[in-house]
C-alpha cells in the first residue's frame, strides 16, 4: 500500500484539436489513475492559450490541467504515456501535497499568532466586521503618510 | 532628515532602480531611497503556483530571465519559491526562456 500523493499534471495539445480527441485524452488519463487506484480531483480546460515560446511551429496550444491524488508509480505510467502520444506536444507532472500542506501551516501559523496577540491586548480572538473596515481606513493613511511605498507602487 | 531615517534598511540595490527613486530631494541620498519589501511577505502570498502568470509576470524581465532579488526586493524565501515557480511556467510555456 503506497501512500497517496497529490499530483498536478499539465498538458498542452495543438490547438486545432477536436473535442471528440481532448475527451479522448482525458479518458487515457483517467484509465491509467484508475488502474493505480487514483482520483481525479478535478480538471480545468484552459482553452486556447498562447505559447510563450514555439514548440513544434506552432505559437499557440490548448492546455489542459488535472489535478490528481494517487501513488508515486502512477506517474512514470502517465508520463511515459503522454510522451508517447501524438496529441500532446508538452505535458508536466508536478508534485504539489507538499508544498500545498506548508503554505496550509504558514496561513494556520499567522492566525494563530495573531489571535494570540489579540488575546494579549484584551481583544477578542478574530477582528469584528468593524474593526476590518477601520483597519483598511488606517491603511490608507499610512499610505499618504508614506511617500515611499506610493513610488513603489506606481513603478510597478 | 527624518526621511532617511525611515528609510533604514533596503540600502543597496536602489542603483538598478530604473530613475524613478532619484527625483525627490536631489544628491546622492536618493539612490538609497527605495524602501524594498517583499511582495509576498507584505500580501501574504504563501503558496506561489507556477500558473498564476500574472503573479509571475512583474519578476519576469522582457529579456525573460529572473529578476534577481536585490533589484526587487523580494525575501530570500519567497525568491526561492519564485524561482521554481517561474522554471516549472517556463516548461509549459507560460513564461519565455529567452526573448530577444
Amino acid at each position: 500500500m503506497s501512500t497517496v500523493r497529490q499530483y498536478e499534471l499539465v498538458y498542452i495539445t495543438p490547438p486545432e484539436i477536436t473535442e471528440e480527441a481532448l475527451a479522448d485524452l482525458h479518458q487515457q488519463v483517467v484509465a491509467v489513475v484508475d488502474r493505480f487506484g487514483g482520483t481525479i480531483e478535478k480538471t480545468e480546460n484552459w482553452g486556447r492559450r498562447r505559447l510563450a515560446y514555439e514548440i513544434n511551429h506552432q505559437r499557440e496550444g490548448v492546455y489542459v490541467l488535472e489535478v490528481i491524488n494517487g501513488p508515486g508509480t502512477m506517474l512514470a505510467e502517465l508520463d511515459r504515456r503522454l510522451r508517447v502520444v501524438d496529441q500532446v506536444v508538452r505535458h508536466m507532472l508536478v508534485r504539489v501535497d507538499e508544498d500545498l500542506a506548508m503554505a496550509e501551516r504558514a496561513r494556520t501559523r499567522r492566525k494563530t499568532a495573531m489571535a494570540a496577540r489579540r488575546v494579549r491586548r484584551g481583544l477578542p480572538p478574530e477582528p469584528t466586521e468593524t474593526e476590518l473596515h477601520r483597519r483598511r481606513e488606517e491603511d490608507d493613511d499610512l499610505d499618504a503618510g508614506d511617500m515611499f511605498r506610493g513610488g513603489e507602487r506606481g513603478e510597478r | 532628515m527624518s526621511d532617511f531615517d525611515r528609510e533604514g534598511r533596503g540600502g543597496r540595490g536602489g542603483g538598478g532602480s530604473k530613475g524613478a527613486a532619484g527625483e525627490k530631494a536631489g544628491g546622492r541620498r536618493t539612490f538609497f531611497r527605495r524602501r524594498r519589501v517583499c511582495k509576498f511577505c507584505v500580501e501574504k502570498i504563501d503558496y506561489i503556483s507556477y500558473k498564476d502568470v500574472k503573479l509571475l509576470a512583474p519578476f519576469i524581465p522582457e529579456r525573460g530571465k529572473i529578476q534577481p532579488r536585490r533589484i526587487s526586493g523580494v525575501c530570500a524565501t519567497h525568491q526561492r519559491a519564485l524561482q521554481t515557480a517561474i522554471k516549472r511556467a517556463r516548461q509549459i510555456a507560460l513564461v519565455p526562456y529567452v526573448t530577444d
